[in-house]
């Protein structure tokens, strides 16, 4: 007697097992075909750091410094210098002329693009960064920066020049 | 003991003198009162209205920053009213502030940040557009941005009052109120910086660290100052192994946060692209780079080999290197190579003033007596323009006490704007005027004398008798030219006295004699350049091994030169004008160079003498226990402090040589060799200034 209910009821847990299975057959497809196809990500993804430009292409980094004390990991490297006259970099009075992110070490976490004042540093949707060399994890402002927009040179006149010379001197 | 004042701050009972402004009661009683205009040691200006208290029985909010203590009074620091009023203040400095902290170079230790986050609202009800005016370049070291001045006039007050330079002035009216310049357009001033440090927001900015880092960026170095012997503390700021900044923000040290042009933009030497990193030898006459072992044991086989044949060594020492290197050296001369032939550039005659002051304590002044002493009377230097510091020292003195300075000079200096005498004199005929002011010496309490270095020989004996004849307390100050001379005479770098003025039994020569001896076999320069301006070791066929910074004259000269490092690169004691030990932190490093210390220390093992382990702590420990006057507290020394070192200790009986004394005539814009090679000093419309001028 109590086998022919064990097998009754193993059945029913089957079927019922199986009827998950058979209705997740009938919905669409969720998961994404990489690598045969490109994968789709949320707008709010945190990958790959991009450096933005403005509508001039002037970058918008400024060399504040507020990214790299904000991470966590210590992870960002910067070294500032002044727009001159002859070579204006960013829209500010100075600009980064090394900014680099480990990689290695970063955590993606946001602090920075959070910290940032001028919206310069954003998250990215890149995200295939794995080497076998950990040297090439370390990016250089040049890999970070945005693409110069349309028509951009990139190359604008300071509005308020500050002769950086001798100073009447 | 001044009439005392009890008032109650928060609930705190204070006491102080009457007449103590309510903003330092506070501060006494670890209250901080947020404060822009009013600036500790200056004059009061009442002028941003941040210090606002309330004080009982008064009807308005009070400055405490103008407002003198009085028994009784209770001050609240911290009320809602308070605290609206503050908010009400920063939004006004707000109103044309252009707020880009961002990118201005004081984002992280401005005063007005800071305050507007403790106070200030986020929002304005301004909607005006701001007020802009352009930023200025007013000379290569100073920059002004006149949008971010709150006009708190600290700038004006440190240059006039504290300096007595007085460059800085005010123009304009209303919004469009910003500084200017002495000249319209540019500065031309002491380039000292000063004003960049105490602008509260980043108004005024330094033309050297503008727009490199963030103050959270770097690493911060306690160090001296390599340039004159005054000897000021420096905290220089570092990043990636470059000093990028050098101030005194902490107040720490004998000089507070006064530097000189030197102290604050004078240290770019230390990256120049012409310093040696690699030892070089002569090879067919031509300096060729070679390894440091190759250098190591070329000089080993050299001296070795002179040794054997009973040769001829001379050696000159450093006034910039540290009291270790300097005691160690002269142990390498005299233990390991046999000879009392070392001396150094003396710059001043200390060794008479040691002599005539024997058996006395406490007749050598400090740093810190300059701003204590009753008068003080100044013979032969140019202090504005030789020591800095002390000359603003004297000034401060007679700023706050009134105590009266003399002057006895050749020529103009900048004490006499306020002098209470100015006389003039010839150089080397000063002590001849003294009786003139005999008088009104003698009516004060104390006297510190300063000498420079055109009084040497009796007529520091005879300064020393006129002094006694006073009859008041007298201190001295033989005025030294380099960060280490003094040190360097303690540490005795001199033929004929050891460390601590004890004589040796065999004098050896002196700087001209070894500059005149057509014998000498091997030249030791450990960090001098006694060839400059063409001059010439009679002994033509010399070896010379020199250590330096340069391939200086001197170093054109040699077969052998080892490249060594500055004192910004390391750690050790130096002894200033006035005596004060101070110690000194290693900043950056320039790779390729060693410490005279380690470069005599591997010799030294090399060739086998027997003269202790070249390590900083050692020697130093040394130092204390054998050097007279030398046993200075160790924990002064750690703390920061400066530590006096008591040499007046019983006769110096030998002849001081005061021929051998020569001023380097070093002005505020000069540092000798090592001046030449700031490109920051160099590029100034002041420099190469003059002394005794008007
Ligand atoms: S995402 Fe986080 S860890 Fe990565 S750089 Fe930004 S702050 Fe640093
Ligand atoms: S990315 Fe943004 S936060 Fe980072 S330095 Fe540039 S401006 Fe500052
Ligand atoms: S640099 Fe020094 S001397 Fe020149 S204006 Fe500033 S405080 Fe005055
Ligand atoms: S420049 Fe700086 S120190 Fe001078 S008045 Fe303006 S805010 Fe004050
Ligand atoms: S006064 Fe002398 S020790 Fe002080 S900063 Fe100037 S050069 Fe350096
Ligand atoms: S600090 Fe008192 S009014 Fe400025």
């Amino acid at each position: 007697m109590p086998k022919i209910q064990e097998i009754l009821k193993g059945a029913a847990a089957i079927a019922k097992g199986m009827s998950v299975t058979i209705q997740e057959m009938m919905n669409p497809i969720i998961t994404d075909d990489y690598p045969d196809a490109p994968p789709v990500f949320q707008e709010r993804y945190r990958g790959l750091h991009v450096l933005q430009r403005d509508d001039n292409g002037l970058e918008k980094c400024v060399a504040c410094f507020l990214c790299s004390a904000a991470c966590p990991v210590q992870c960002i490297y910067i070294e500032a210098a002044d727009n001159t006259e002859q070579e204006r970099i960013s829209g500010g009075e100075r600009y980064a002329a090394v900014y680099n992110i480990d990689y290695s070490r970063c955590i993606f976490c946001g602090y920075c693009v959070e910290a940032c004042p001028t919206d310069a540093i954003t998250h990215g949707h890149g995200f295939e960064l794995a080497s076998f060399n950990t040297s090439t994890l370390i990016y250089r402002k040049e890999q970070l920066l945005a693409p110069l927009p349309e028509g951009a040179t990139g190359k604008v006149k300071l509005d308020h020049p500050v002769a950086v010379g001798d100073g009447g001197h | 003991m001044a009439n005392m004042v009890t008032l109650t701050i928060d609930g705190k009972p204070v006491t102080v003198p009457a007449g103590t402004l309510v903003i330092d009661a506070a501060k006494q009683a670890g209250i901080d009162i947020p404060a822009f205009c009013y600036y500790e040691g200056f004059s009061v200006q009442a002028a941003c209205r941040m210090c606002l208290v309330e004080v009982e029985k008064m009807p308005k909010l009070q400055p405490s920053c103008a407002l003198p203590a009085a028994e009784g009074m209770v001050v609240h620091t911290e009320t809602p009213k308070v605290v609206e009023a503050r908010k009400s203040t920063i939004e006004f400095l707000l109103t044309n502030h252009p707020l880009d902290c961002p990118v201005c170079d004081k984002g992280g230790e401005c005063e007005l940040q800071d305050m507007t986050f403790r106070y200030g609202l986020g929002e304005s009800q301004f909607l005006e557009i701001k007020h802009h005016a352009d930023e200025k370049q007013w000379s290569p070291l100073v920059f002004y941005d006149p949008a971010r001045c709150i006009l708190c006039y600290r700038c004006i007050r440190v240059c006039d009052e504290g300096l007595g330079v007085a460059a800085l002035g005010l123009s304009y009216r209303g919004v469009s109120a910003e500084i200017i310049p002495n000249k319209g357009d540019h500065l031309e001033c002491d380039e000292c910086g000063w004003c960049i440090d105490v602008c509260p927001v980043g108004a005024l900015t330094s033309g050297t660290y503008r727009y490199k880092s963030r103050p959270w960026e770097m690493n911060y170095v306690p160090a001296i100052c390599t340039h004159c012997s005054n000897g000021c503390k420096t905290t220089l700021s570092v990043r990636n192994g470059e000093i990028i900044r050098s101030n005194n923000r902490d107040r720490s040290g004998i000089n507070g946060e006064f530097l000189c042009v030197k102290g604050r933009f004078g240290f770019d030497f230390v990256h120049n692209e012409e310093r040696l990193q690699s030892p070089l030898i002569r090879k067919d006459g031509k300096l060729e780079p070679v390894s440091w072992s190759e250098a190591l044991k070329f000089v080993v086989s050299r001296v070795r080999e002179t040794i054997e044949r009973n040769g001829k060594f001379a050696v000159i020492g450093s006034t910039r290197t540290t009291n270790e290197e300097n005691f160690y050296l002269q142990k390498f001369a005299r233990q390991g190579l046999r000879t009392n032939n070392i001396d150094h550039h003396r710059s001043g005659d200390v060794i008479t003033l040691v002599d005539a002051l024997a058996g006395r304590t406490d007749a050598l002044a400090t740093v810190g007596d300059l701003y204590t002493c009753d008068a003080a009377l100044v013979l032969g230097a140019d202090l504005a323009q030789q020591h800095p510091l002390l000359a603003y020292q004297l000034r401060a003195n007679w700023r706050h006490h009134r105590s009266p300075v003399f002057v006895v000079t050749p020529g103009p200096v900048r004490e006499d704007q306020y002098a209470a005498r100015s006389l003039r004199a010839e150089a080397g005929g000063e002590v001849e005027r003294l009786e003139e002011l005999r008088e009104e010496l003698k009516a004060r309490q104390n006297l510190v004398v300063l000498y420079g270095a055109s009084v040497k020989g009796e007529a520091v004996r005879r300064l020393v008798a006129f002094g006694d004849s006073l009859g008041i307390p007298v201190k001295y100050v033989c005025l030294v030219d380099y960060v280490n001379s003094r040190g360097a005479v303690d540490m005795g770098l001199l033929p004929h006295l050891g460390p601590g003025y004890k004589p040796v039994e065999i004098p050896g020569m002196h700087l001209d004699a070894m500059m005149a001896a057509p014998d000498l076999d091997v030249i030791w320069v450990a960090g001098a350049n006694p060839l400059e301006g063409g001059r010439e070791f009679a002994s033509k066929n010399a070896f010379v091994i020199v250590h330096e910074l340069f391939l200086t004259e001197t170093a054109q000269r040699a077969d052998v030169v080892l490249p060594s490092m500055s004192l910004y690169e390391k750690n050790g004691t130096v002894t200033n004008v006035c005596g004060e030990v101070q110690r000194t932190k290693a900043g950056p490093k320039v790779m390729g160079t060693k410490s005279d210390l380690d470069i005599l220390g591997l010799l030294a093992a090399q060739l086998g003498f027997d003269i202790g382990i070249p390590s900083q702590e050692k020697v130093l420990d040394e130092i204390r226990r054998t050097v007279r006057g030398y046993n200075v507290p160790l924990p002064v020394l750690a703390t920061g402090g400066a530590a006096q070192a008591a040499v007046l200790n019983g006769n110096v009986p030998v002849d001081a040589q005061p021929e051998q004394v020569r001023p380097s005539g070093d002005t505020l814009f000069t540092s000798g060799t090592l001046g030449k090679y700031s490109k920051r000093l160099a590029q100034l419309m002041e420099a190469p200034g003059r002394l005794f001028q008007p």
